[in-house]
């Protein structure tokens, strides 16, 4: 009884912490962490929701009537009354069968969702006029205001019920009302409108299906016409002789010209025309019952239909003579063209065009950037290959979590990295000038440059780090403990100083602008140094003489850090870098795929490598195997078709991505279907996204059985 | 010689697998650790060639202070004791003649690995190898298609490949039927008997331990609660059994 009674007590506490902020009776229920998302849902609503309702302004004919308000809540709640009297009924109707009972429920849920989607739009059709409708659409922020509502009503009845984790109820109105919540945001956000799509869909149908079919274009097709010219002067100055007026010629198509002088037909600024000369148009020698078209060729050669002048479509007539009136149209002189110009009228007829049988240019422009992209794509896979399976294995946890090194070691290790990293640069500096420089053989001073600081912080780290690794066992314990505090306060300072420096143009540069984090450069990173050694130093005596650095952890950290960046950015933002780096073309969307690949390849190979049997690894090791050759004979052939599987399956993806690559820039058919959309040429476009679409397809198919019989 | 001093090893997460351990082995002998699952058999083995760090003591080899040595001096320690394993650890998707050479690696130059060169003489000797253990006619062969038999059988010869002075053998045999297992026994006590090879294994069955030990220690709880010779195991009290396996285990025979 008295439990009863504290706990009674408890409930009411609880439901009005839960009223003043939501989720706080919860928690103090016991239900902690369902107390926290409730808290959460409320303020990422109600934050939508604010944010929703301040994008009102774009929308000023908000707000609707209170008539309108009226029947949009009359016809909601008339929606409402009737699914749960539909529910009542089932539930009635159901409540000897077990399984209708259970089933009730779901089908309630299902039948509301349906009419949520379904009936509601054309109930609001019905209830409110078109421009009421719009106005609706602002709505969003008081429907979200609504749920948020709602949601806190719920939670208040909620806390009432918690008593400690196990004894809360059912959490179903909770996620009805945030999934509510959400697809009203969601809809309005993301301006989904499907009344728009089927309405427009019409209109599309031309156009797509010149996308879809679009084989027309992917030959040439030899089109036999029939041409009669004839000239016509322009302006006509007096004293000028104008071309003499054609004669009907037998046996071929003529056109006689009425007069052959006259004046251009002239457009305003508005774009009002004023006729000018009309010219009698008579043909012949045409075929019957077929139109020709009337096309006008300006002194420089551009020909093209005259518009608003006449007609330029005529029907000729049974004896295959046709005649007409066109006033000569208004035609763009050159402002350098003076005086008098011969312009040109041209009557053509086109016969029914013929099958050659070969390829369009367009067909084989495609199919030529077709192949770029399709090498682009195994390139960036070979070269992925080439550099993610080094990084894989530094990735690898199993390989590297029992890599440690003493302080000692690791002090040498660094020094001999940063040392035979500077003097590599150094003699590389003197030496590269000999072979011609960076200007004038990139290539080979890039490599002199790789290979020298390469090779000579290698070889200083693996001696140094060696040297300073035995000395430290050999040497007292004081002085190898002091070795290792002054070597790692040396690290430290520098790793301090390049941070403090860092700050002060990152951050401070920011805040305080250049010329202040310039003049606070120096000091900043002299603070930093201090701190970095400091810390390092102490770190290291902590440690003691031969302590113990898992440098192996470190090393799988950083290249695992480095891996997730380079997956997390998109191909085609590389690929944007690329362009800016190399200029448009395949070699950026080369670069930009092997990024992407290099980073998405080390981490399923790396994977591929933590899942092996450590077995034979142990075997090996027992042998006395170096590190490498345990990877050589016991990791490697175990990773061997895991490998191979994911290598074609990126192959997959890079051929893919270098299909679209191409829109930002990166070469390949993309960049060539950007081009027609661009200019609305719709079949060519369709040609190359059916050369894509063939492409990937028959790509997925031979990957997927390579992958069947390899693994 | 090896001398194991009061050998303790505590994982990271605090359990304690052997403690203050100690106990000689005399070269030439087949010295057989028996002990529950867990009681620390295989940690003890793998302290003495450093596949696991050992947390305090010593173990010398001929002298040298095994758990002091650097990387250099251990792979030169290592490649005189061999190693065999419950689960064979061959590298499945080799042949058996590579499982074999790999035994070899610990004499060889490690960039030879990068263009995978073995000479000669060493497959030559990898054969040979083969040979003593009765499946030369399976070099070629990949190590996925053996049997379990065969597979410890390979595992033997990589160990021979390292001209071992010691083999250590963890519970060689737990994976294979008894007719197997006196097989393999036979294996090591013939490399025991014929060149020398000092055997440290770690066995179940008490009657394969009173049919090839020399020499017996009992692990219980990390700790060794019984030390004896072939007699003393031969003629192993209820009491004494009791002490090493528990209050609850029942003596059973198995094979012959």
């Amino acid at each position: 009884m008295k439990d009863g009674r504290q706990t009674q007590h408890k409930a009411w506490l609880q439901a009005l912490l839960s009223l003043l902020v939501p989720g706080l009776g919860q928690a103090v229920g016991g239900a902690i962490s369902r107390g926290f998302y409730i808290f959460l849902t409320e303020a990422v609503l109600s934050g939508l929701a604010v944010f929703a309702a301040a994008q009102r302004p774009r929308y000023p004919d908000y707000g609707l009537s209170f008539h309108a308000y009226l029947r949009l809540l009359g016809a909601s709640a008339a929606l409402v009354i009737f699914l749960l009297a539909l529910y009542w009924l089932a539930r009635r109707v159901s409540l000897r069968s077990e399984f209708a009972k259970t089933a009730a429920g779901p089908t309630f849920a299902a039948l509301s969702a349906l009419i949520a989607v379904l009936v509601a739009p054309r109930m609001v059709d019905t209830v409110l006029a078109p421009e009421e409708q719009k106005k609706l659409f602002a709505l969003t922020a008081l429907f979200t205001a609504m749920v948020v509502a709602a949601i806190w009503a719920w939670n208040v009845y909620d806390a009432a019920q918690v008593r400690g984790k196990a004894h809360a109820p059912s959490l179903t109105p909770f996620y009805l009302l945030l999934i509510v919540g959400i697809i009203t945001l969601g809809a309005r956000i993301v301006q989904i409108n499907p009344d728009k799509a089927i309405r427009e869909y019409k209109d599309t149908g031309v156009i797509l299906s010149r996308i879809v079919w679009p084989w027309k274009v992917a030959f040439d097709y030899k089109a036999s016409q029939l041409v009669a010219e004839a000239k016509v002067q322009a302006p006509c100055p007096p004293g000028a002789t104008p071309p003499p007026v054609n004669q009907p010629q037998e046996g071929q198509p003529w056109v006689v010209v009425t007069p052959t002088c006259g004046e251009l037909s002239k457009r305003d600024a508005k774009g009002k025309l004023t006729f000018g000369t009309q010219l009698t148009i008579r043909g012949g020698g045409f075929q019957p019952g077929k139109k020709v078209h009337i096309l006008w060729e300006n002194p420089i050669g551009n020909a093209f239909t005259p518009r608003g002048v006449g007609p330029t479509e005529i029907v000729v007539g049974p004896d295959g003579t046709f005649s007409t009136q066109l006033y000569i149209p208004d035609v763009t002189i050159p402002s350098m063209a003076q005086g008098a110009q011969i312009h040109t009228l041209r009557v053509v007829q086109r016969g029914t065009a013929k099958f050659t049988g070969k390829l369009s240019k367009a067909m084989k422009l495609a199919l030529e950037k077709m192949l770029e992209s399709i090498m682009m794509g195994l390139m960036a896979t070979a070269a992925g290959i080439l550099l993610s399976v080094p990084l894989s294995f530094l990735a690898a946890r199993n390989l590297m979590h029992n890599i440690h090194t003493t302080t000692e070691g690791f002090v040498g290790g660094v020094l001999g990295l940063v040392g035979g990293a500077y003097a590599g640069k150094r003699l590389a500096d003197v030496l590269t000038p000999l072979v011609g420089g960076l200007e004038k053989a990139p290539v080979l001073t890039f490599t002199i440059y790789v290979v020298l600081v390469l090779g000579l912080a290698i070889g200083a780290y693996r001696l140094l780090s060696r040297a300073l690794a035995q000395a430290g066992e050999r040497l007292h314990p004081t002085l190898s403990l002091s070795i290792g505090i002054l070597g790692m306060a040396l690290i430290g300072g520098g790793v301090g100083y390049a941070l403090g420096i860092g700050y002060a143009h990152g951050i401070l540069g920011i805040t305080r602008g250049a010329e202040a984090a310039q003049a606070m450069a120096h000091s900043s990173g002299m603070f930093g140094a201090a701190l970095g050694a400091a810390l390092a130093a102490f770190w290291a005596s902590r440690l003691g003489a031969n302590g113990k650095i898992p440098i192996g952890q470190f090393i799988y950290a950083a290249v695992r850090l480095l891996l997730n960046i380079g997956r997390s950015i998109e191909p085609l933002i590389w690929a944007i870098m690329g362009v800016i780096w190399v200029g448009p073309g395949a070699f950026a969307g080369f670069i930009a795929l092997t990024i992407h690949s290099v980073a998405a390849l080390g981490k399923l190979y790396s994977e591929a490598i933590e899942s092996i049997d450590p077995g034979p690894i142990e075997a090996l090791q027992a042998t006395g195997a170096t590190r490498l050759q345990t990877i050589v004979y016991a990791v490697v052939p175990q990773v061997l078709p895991p490998f191979t599987a994911f290598t074609l399956y990126r192959w997959d993806i890079n051929v893919r991505m270098s299909t679209i690559i191409g829109l930002v820039g990166g070469g390949g058919i993309g960049f060539l279907l950007i081009q027609w959309i661009h200019q609305f040429q719709y079949e060519q476009a369709g040609l190359a996204v059916w050369l894509i679409t063939i492409t990937v397809a028959t790509l997925d198919f031979i990957s997927a059985n390579i992958r069947e019989k390899m693994v | 010689m090896l001398v194991v001093e009061h050998l303790t090893k505590v994982y990271e997460d605090g359990t304690v697998a052997l403690k203050d351990v100690s106990f000689t082995v005399e070269d030439g002998e087949f010295l057989v650790i028996i002990g529950l699952s867990g009681s620390g058999k295989s940690t003890l083995l793998r302290c003495i060639n450093r596949l696991i760090q050992p947390t305090e003591g010593r173990i010398l080899w001929n002298g040298v202070d095994i758990t002091q040595a650097n990387e250099t001096e251990m792979r030169r320690i290592r490649r005189e004791i061999g190693m065999i394993f419950q689960h064979f650890n061959l590298v499945e998707r080799s042949s058996v003649l590579t499982n074999v050479l790999t035994g070899r690696l610990g004499y060889l130059p490690s960039w030879w690995s990068l263009v995978n060169f073995f000479p000669q003489s060493e497959k030559r000797r990898a054969m040979q190898a083969l040979e003593r253990v009765g499946i030369a006619d399976k070099a070629h062969n990949r190590a996925d298609a053996l049997s379990g038999g065969q597979k410890q059988r390979v595992g033997i010869a990589r160990a021979l490949m390292q001209d071992p002075k010691i083999i250590l053998a963890d519970e060689p045999v737990a994976s294979l039927d008894p007719v197997l297992a006196h097989s393999i026994l036979g294996y090591l006590e013939k490399l025991n008997q014929e060149h020398n090879i000092t055997v440290l294994c770690s066995l179940h069955y008490l009657d394969l331990v009173q049919r090839y030990a020399t020499k017996v220690i009992g692990l219980r709880d990390g700790r060794v609660v019984y030390e004896g010779t072939r007699e003393n195991i031969r003629n192993i009290t209820d009491e004494e059994f009791k002490h090493i396996y528990g209050q609850e285990a029942q003596r059973l025979s198995v094979g012959g």
